[in-house]
């Protein structure tokens, strides 16, 4: 008999199970086979997982004859049982396992926690990123149903399945998302691994410096779902993509699942090797923009629900119309009104509300220059800065001079005449036009509203 | 079966043997012993599914034999009884106990339903201590470990065994223990690295079960271990799972370091933890360029404690919440007088260390 499905061997020791209840004693069913489970049949041997050894050994020694018994009557191949111990978990065993642990101390809410420990160190993932929390609207619905199409139907729908979008937008918990809803769907069966690409990049090195290469690909090819974010890092760095286009291709080849995400597309990675953009757009290439006004409003409630906590109407309506740039400002923004209304018990008018807004957006760091501007988005344009700050009014640099008058007012809130100046001893009326257009068009235009997210990170970034 | 037996040794082992007993009600065969009479010795069995105790008490036998008989009666009778020598047989279905004064018959049990004890199978290789210095090494770990059905990986003691060198750790993710021991101190004949997780509740009853100074091998296999000397055996499931990566959140810088004399720290986290009786919460002012700090307790519904003791202070200014019970925790288990203790902002673990590198403590604050 060939190798079965794991839903089969289910329904197949179920079956079993029913007919060895009846011919045991009720609680010696319950103590010692309840929690048994046939992982594999192949070559005449059946393979039974048990919770612990004290079960193993008791099953092996007593309920042998019975067990194989029962499997024949299904199936007269198998000649021989074989009995493993799988995955004691600590709920497998009864509760009063815990009865003298010491005493309890109480500890309180506000206790901190080794930020390290929440996470999986099997997997990685973060448990408190599910689906159920991941609010879709316009902006993401497409990259939503891919991630559900992954976990409907690992390694074969969408594989890999690539997804980018700006900073803060909620890659990562769509990406951990889909790792811990396979979890949680496949039990143990399906191995899911989350890594980071700098995670990936660094146990390249350090297995280089061992010279323990096969390290990294026990590592990541002995799983059935991959999850790398924000692959763009690895751009470059030629070790590390040639390891991630081996471990890519292992596992591609044998149809496991493949996530990757990014910050922008595929074709807008720079020196990235054209082998991997080709291999990455060969699968589902879904984008994430920043949220339209009603997916923040919904955001924000979402948001208030999990903390338990209320907000009225108008001021939801004021945050979610003022604070457009990502998922993270806005629960920031949640977070220092819920604490203004705690502290100050003052009215929560609309106007208080966007003096926070003011107050706690304009976080521009301090060392940040006109220079920084010009420079960084003359680069991200991939255009000389000279042209930039020139005169020719061609489409391709008339654009970027837009972008840049914008941000020097938005970032530095220099005057319109000063901007002017720097870009080229330009009219300020010039400046002016430049910046509400652009402030116009990013309300509407979300793939101008994601370069300008990118630009300002390069900025803050080059700063420090 | 007969044998002749001395109620003080009976009494001991049957106090150990109790150690294991289960309470769960669907099999209430776990509530009792397994007793067999053979090679000069009464071997007395019990468990939990989760952990098996077997000791072995020093008889003379007359005739070899094995029975199971409730735990909880056998126990207090053996413990009730005043005289030295007992003389126990199984006379049909009964267990007959004969002392100077005293006679006792009780029904013994149909010992094949008792759970067969698994066995490591290859017992060549193992790790010998003395039974005394590692339970006190256990002891500096496990008041920071919890049991937790959700966090299974975090319910026991790492025991990461490198050739040089074995490192204990234990963790509720609030606070962490690390125990260094060099290989001079116990004997091995493994030739591999390899790391597992160890119940905690198994590492209770490991130091409540061996004696002073006993000779205890370790022995394991991929799901299980056994501990034993010559009179007791323990074995264990381990825990399946992996301990989570803790180097990194060993701090190894710090804004503002003390020093600080160990016993008097105890005291006036104590002095001000007093008036704080839920919540636990203290507060430490360290002020750069002072020679004391000041230890308040943080909730004035229940009154105002302040204490302020000498350190030798270092770096800047710092005010931070903890748990003063997690601090005193971790002091108590330091040998040395003078503890050094190492401190960044509100919102990042401490550190406190002393002269004797091979332990160290990290705790996290509370939120300010």
């Amino acid at each position: 008999m060939e190798n079965l499905e794991q839903q089969e061997l289910t329904k197949i020791w179920q079956s079993i199970l029913n007919e060895i209840e009846l011919q045991l004693p009720k609680a010696s069913f319950v103590t010692w086979l309840k929690n048994s489970e046939l992982v594999d049949k192949k070559d005449g041997v059946a393979y039974i997982a048990l919770p612990n050894s004290f079960t193993k050994a008791w099953v092996e020694n007593k309920y042998n004859k019975i067990i194989l018994g029962n499997i024949r009557l299904l199936d007269d191949s198998t000649k021989n049982i074989k009995y493993l111990v799988k995955s004691a978990k600590s709920s497998d065993f009864p509760k009063d396992a815990d009865k003298n642990n010491g005493s309890k101390t109480e500890t309180s809410e506000k206790q901190l926690a080794f930020p390290e420990f929440k996470i999986d160190p099997e997997t990685n993932l973060n448990p408190k990123y599910t689906f159920a929390t991941y609010v879709v609207g316009g902006s993401n619905e497409l990259a939503y149903a891919a991630a559900q199409g992954v976990v409907g139907d690992i390694g074969k729908k969408y594989n890999p399945l690539f997804i980018y979008g700006g900073v803060g937008l909620g890659k990562t918990h769509l990406m951990q998302s889909v790792g811990n809803e396979i979890k949680n769907a496949y039990k143990n069966q399906v191995r899911v691994k989350y890594v980071s690409s700098e995670k990936f990049t660094s146990d390249v090195i350090a297995a280089i410096r061992a010279k323990r290469a096969e390290d990294v690909k026990k590592k990541y090819r002995d799983v059935d779902v991959l999850i790398i974010d924000d692959i763009q890092f690895i751009a470059g760095k030629e070790k590390t993509e040639e390891e991630f286009f081996n471990t890519f291709n292992a596992l591609y080849e044998v149809n496991k699942q493949i996530v990757i995400s990014s910050d922008r597309p595929p074709k807008a990675i720079p020196v990235l090797e054209e082998r991997l953009r080709s291999r990455f757009e060969g699968g589902m290439v879904v984008d994430i923009s920043p949220p339209d006004y009603e997916t923040r409003t919904a955001i924000i409630k979402t948001k208030l629900q999990q903390k338990n906590k209320e907000l009225p109407d108008s001021v939801i309506d004021v945050i979610a119309a003022k604070v457009r740039k990502n998922i993270r400002e806005i629960e920031g923004i949640v977070n220092v009104v819920l604490f203004y209304k705690e502290q100050k018990r003052a009215d929560l008018t609309p106007q208080a509300v966007e003096e926070i807004i003011r107050k706690n957006t304009q976080h521009t760091p301090e060392n940040i220059t006109p220079n920084h501007i010009v420079r960084a988005t003359a680069n991200f344009f991939q255009i000389p800065i000279d042209d930039l700050m020139g005169k020719c009014r061609r489409k391709e640099f008339v654009r970027p001079r837009q972008v840049a008058i914008y941000l020097l007012r938005d970032m530095l809130d220099l005057s319109y005449p000063h901007i002017g100046d720097i870009v080229g001893k330009k009219d300020h009326t010039t400046a002016i036009h430049a910046y509400e257009k652009i402030n116009k068009e990013l309300n509407k235009n979300s793939d101008l509203n994601q370069k300008i997210i990118l630009i300002k990170d390069i900025i803050n970034k080059s700063s420090e | 079966m007969s044998v002749i037996i001395l109620r003080n040794n009976l009494k001991e082992a049957l106090e150990k043997a109790n150690r294991a007993l289960g309470e769960a009600s669907h099999l209430p065969v776990l509530k009792n012993f397994l007793i067999k009479a053979e090679n000069n010795n009464l071997i007395i069995t019990s468990t939990n599914l989760e952990l098996g105790i077997t000791v072995y008490v020093p008889a003379k036998i007359i005739e070899p034999g094995y029975f199971m008989i409730p735990a909880s009666v056998f126990s207090s009778l053996i413990s009730n009884i005043t005289s030295e020598r007992l003389d126990i047989q199984i006379k049909d279905s009964n267990l007959e106990i004969k002392a100077d004064n005293y006679e006792a018959e009780i029904p013994i049990l149909n010992s094949e339903d008792f759970p067969i004890i698994p066995d490591i199978e290859n017992k060549n290789k193992f790790i010998e201590f003395n039974s005394s210095f590692i339970s006190e090494a256990f002891n500096q770990i496990i008041s920071t470990v919890q049991f937790s059905e959700i966090r299974p990986e975090i319910s026991g003691i790492l025991f990461d065994f490198q050739l040089n060198e074995l490192t204990l750790v234990g963790t509720d993710s609030f606070r962490l223990a690390e125990k260094k021991i060099s290989n001079s101190k116990f004997k091995t004949n493994f030739d591999t690295n390899f790391k597992f997780i160890i119940p905690i509740k198994t590492i209770h009853e490991f130091i409540r079960v061996f004696k002073k100074d006993e000779i205890v091998k370790f022995y394991f296999d991929e799901n299980q271990i056994l501990f034993k000397s010559n009179t007791v055996e323990i074995i264990s499931r381990l825990i399946e799972g992996n301990f989570p990566d803790y180097k990194a959140i060993i701090p190894k810088n710090f804004e503002t370091e003390i020093e600080i004399n160990k016993n008097d720290f105890m005291n006036s986290l104590k002095l001000s933890g007093v008036l704080n009786p839920s919540i636990y919460e203290i507060k430490i002012i360290i002020k750069s360029g002072k020679k004391n700090i000041e230890v308040l307790s943080t909730e004035k519904s229940f009154g105002k404690a302040k204490s302020t003791l000498l350190a030798k202070i270092k770096g800047k200014d710092a005010e931070i919440l903890f748990n003063w019970r997690y601090f005193f925790d971790g002091l108590k288990n330091f040998k040395d007088e003078a503890v050094f203790i190492g401190l960044n902002d509100g919102s990042r673990p401490a550190l406190i260390k002393s002269e004797d590198i091979t332990y160290l403590y990290i705790l996290m604050p509370i939120k300010q």
